[in-house]
């Protein structure tokens, strides 16, 4: 069983090092055979696991298994060990499952790239530096595959190396990310300071015992970590840029794995956050603002990327509010749920990407339903999900988180669950505005251009990991049914007991609501999309939603600007006058010297000896007469 | 004690310094110098003695054996330059050698 889960974490890596060693030696097709395979084997290895947990009882299912001790400093030591619970082997099955499709995927959607090779070696790299964080038993671990997740976005967002855009997208996202790696890595020093270890299990004992100051400070540290890392306000501005690297990448690290590792963490962490309820309160808070502002502004983008994306950040958000009053497993169920059918969105966009050549911009498109058939059905099993419409999976995940914050009461309660239901029609509205301009309509221009007969939509590298996602996507949501069967929750709930639980009434009035309002969106946006305008008719409005409500002019006024100027006003008023003229004075001065002291130097050997002499005499006069 | 008072050796020695003292400045020739810088030593080499005559003790008499060793070595290697320079067909004027000017 422990074993599954080590293959499960070393798998990739070995995939990752063979790609990267052979260098040319290997094929494209065969790098991308290694990258795949791997990741299945590590999938293979998570089954394992899974099913050993599953075969044991209740209560026993935490197996912390350690390599060799890493790190030792004094009584500090730190441990290359995993922790397989209920919760990471669920982490496990998403990331290593949803992955190798991803990956499967990339061999049609990168076929004929210049650089494939580099491609599947990031892409191994990324799936093993996920499964560290997921499956670390110790917070250090989590940061280092925290870390290493940053840096396979980073190179995978630059990936087209030769695209400015690509590579100043890819700046920013590892900016945004380093200071939630950094104020991560606060909490962590803070936590070894207080309790003198980083192992979950030893901190979680200890918890209690902590001043309210430093649980809370140790709480936003890795609520700054999560903010970061799963793109929420403040720091979400980089997750729309992403959307420049390949289309498998945004649907692998941008969709359904890294920027959950934020919704991981607060629950991993849960014991932490639930002794710091305000820092609890606050990643909730965040979660709906930024479920709010995240459909708002993907009701007026053009890309059909960044439209995903932005709803992706909106989906983040539900999971965010969930861990955030303490629905823990409704938010690793949304996560997984999330995982399927935003994979499926964003393959299903790549697809149509691909089958017209590069074009993302939705005005060029429009009428591909006759066209792409299947292509068709999948995306809108996809977007049915992300609007929480019945039977599919969206539904059952996010009507629970909403349920929940309608159970968790008071006013904060409340405002989120109102916050969580107009995001819901705020997701009908955008999603559907999506699908009806890609999908519905005349077929444009570019569309007859790249459509003949008999075309088929993809290579099957590409179709069939799509149809795979489209069943989960369709029939993942079942294994949560209020009231009639909950083994998800049951399963997650063993490592992070909820604080919060709707009742089964609770649950089947809001999922009334909600689906009337998703299914208000899909009316308005096709009322909006026949009369042929945009759902949002005031300019004003879109003017400011088009400029994401101005986080970046922002960012770059606040933080950019005075830092360029602070840093020009340095330049001109210290490095160049004070340290660099100081500099070329000594140097030139000593030059001058030189040159004068050099005359004495003449080469007469009697002027020395003149020189000698003189010098003795004045010397003799000296003493004598000083003496 | 026998002899001179110690003042007479000290007169004749500075006279024998200053004599060689003004050939190192004066003189071009290297043989000249270096036959004064002989002269130069020597003098110390009689203060030396004279001293070490006056105090009764011999520290001053091997001191000036060991200024004779140096001062035969030190010949040995003026003498070596000198020959070298002759060889090369040089100019036997210290004025002239003076490619070491700064």
């Amino acid at each position: 069983m422990i074993v599954g889960a080590w293959i499960c974490l070393v798998a990739p890596l070995a995939g990752a090092l063979a790609i990267t060693l052979a260098g040319t030696r290997i094929s494209r097709t065969t790098a991308g055979w290694i990258s795949t395979l791997t990741t299945f084997v590590a999938f293979a290895g998570a089954l394992v696991a899974f099913v050993g947990l599953w075969a044991e009882g209740h209560g026993d299912r935490e197996h912390l298994s350690t390599a060799y001790t890493w790190l030792e400093s004094g009584d500090f030591q730190v441990e290359l060990q995993i922790l397989l619970d209920t919760l990471s082997s669920t982490m496990m099955l998403i990331v290593s499952g949803v992955g190798g499709l991803i990956v499967w995927y990339s061999m049609g959607y990168m076929e004929g790239d210049e650089e494939e090779r580099r491609y599947f070696a990031y892409m191994s790299l990324f799936v093993f530096s996920m499964l560290m964080l997921v499956q670390a038993g110790n917070l250090l671990l989590l940061l280092i595959g925290w870390g290493l997740v940053g840096l396979a976005s980073y190179l995978l967002i630059g990936f087209w190396h030769s695209k400015p855009e690509a590579v100043a997208a890819a700046k920013k996202a590892f900016v945004m990310n380093a200071i939630g790696d950094v104020t991560l890595a606060l909490g962590l020093v803070l936590l070894i300071w207080e309790t003198g270890t980083l192992e979950y299990l030893g901190v979680f004992e200890q918890v209690d015992g902590l001043s309210t100051t430093t649980v809370n400070l140790v709480a936003l540290g890795l609520l700054g970590g999560a903010v970061a890392k799963s793109a929420q306000i403040p720091l979400h501005t980089w997750l729309p840029d992403a959307m420049e690297g390949p289309t498998p990448v945004s649907a692998l690290i941008h969709a359904a794995t890294m920027v959950t590792a934020g919704v991981y963490l607060l629950v991993r962490a849960s014991p932490i956050f639930e002794a710091a309820p305000d820092v609890q309160a606050l990643a909730a808070i965040l979660g709906a603002i930024t479920l709010l502002v995240a459909g708002v502004i993907a009701l007026v983008q053009w890309d059909i990327k960044r439209v995903i994306a932005y709803s992706t950040m909106s989906q983040i958000g539900y999971m965010f509010l969930a861990a955030g009053i303490g629905a823990y497993g409704y938010a690793i169920f949304h996560l997984a749920t999330h995982a399927f059918f935003k994979a499926l969105l964003f393959m299903t966009a790549g697809v149509v990407i691909h089958h017209l050549g590069g074009e993302q911009d939705i005005r060029k498109m429009g009428g591909l339903r006759p066209l792409m058939p299947r292509t068709h059905l999948a995306f809108l099993v996809g977007a049915l999900s992300l609007a929480g419409i019945p039977i599919f999976s969206g539904f059952w995940s996010k009507d629970g988180i909403v349920a929940a914050a309608f159970a968790s009461g008071d006013t904060l309660g409340y405002t989120l669950y109102a916050a969580a239901l107009t995001g819901a029609l705020l997701t009908g509205l955008y999603t559907f505005r999506l699908y009806f301009a890609v999908f519905h309509g005349k077929p444009s221009e570019l569309v007859k251009e790249h459509s003949h007969d008999g075309q088929r939509e993809g290579p099957l590298s590409m179709l069939i990991p799509v149809g795979v996602l489209g069943v989960l996507a369709t029939i993942g949501g079942l294994l949560v049914i209020p009231g009639v069967w909950e083994p998800f929750l049951h399963w997650i709930d063993e490592t992070a007991e909820p604080t919060v639980k709707a009742t089964v009434g609770q649950d089947y009035a809001t999922s009334a609501i909600a689906v009337t309002l998703g299914l208000i969106g899909f009316f308005v946006a096709r009322r909006a999309s026949a009369a042929g305008r945009q759902i949002v008719t005031s300019p004003g409005i879109w003017r400011v939603l088009e400029h994401k409500l101005y986080f970046d002019e922002a960012y770059d006024a606040l933080f950019y600007r005075p830092a360029a100027a602070i840093s020009v006003a340095l330049r001109r008023n210290v490095e160049e006058p004070v340290v660099e003229r100081s500099l070329d004075e000594i140097g030139t001065g000593t030059l001058q010297v030189g040159g004068e002291v050099a005359r004495v130097q003449s080469g007469l050997l009697r002027t020395y000896a003149i020189a000698i002499a003189f010098a003795v005499c004045v010397l003799v006069v000296v003493f004598v007469a000083v003496r | 004690m026998d002899g001179p008072d110690v003042g007479w050796y000290l007169i004749v020695a500075a006279i024998l310094f200053g004599i060689g003292a003004l050939g190192v400045m004066m003189r071009r020739s290297p043989l000249i110098v270096l036959l004064s810088l002989e002269l130069m030593l020597n003098a110390a080499n009689l203060t030396l003695i004279a001293f070490a005559r006056q105090q009764g003790d011999l520290d001053g008499q091997i001191f000036a054996l060991a200024v004779m060793a140096v001062a035969a070595a030190e010949v040995a290697i003026g003498l070596g330059l000198i020959v070298a320079m002759a060889r090369r067909r040089m100019l036997l004027d210290v004025d002239q050698a003076s490619a070491l000017r700064g």
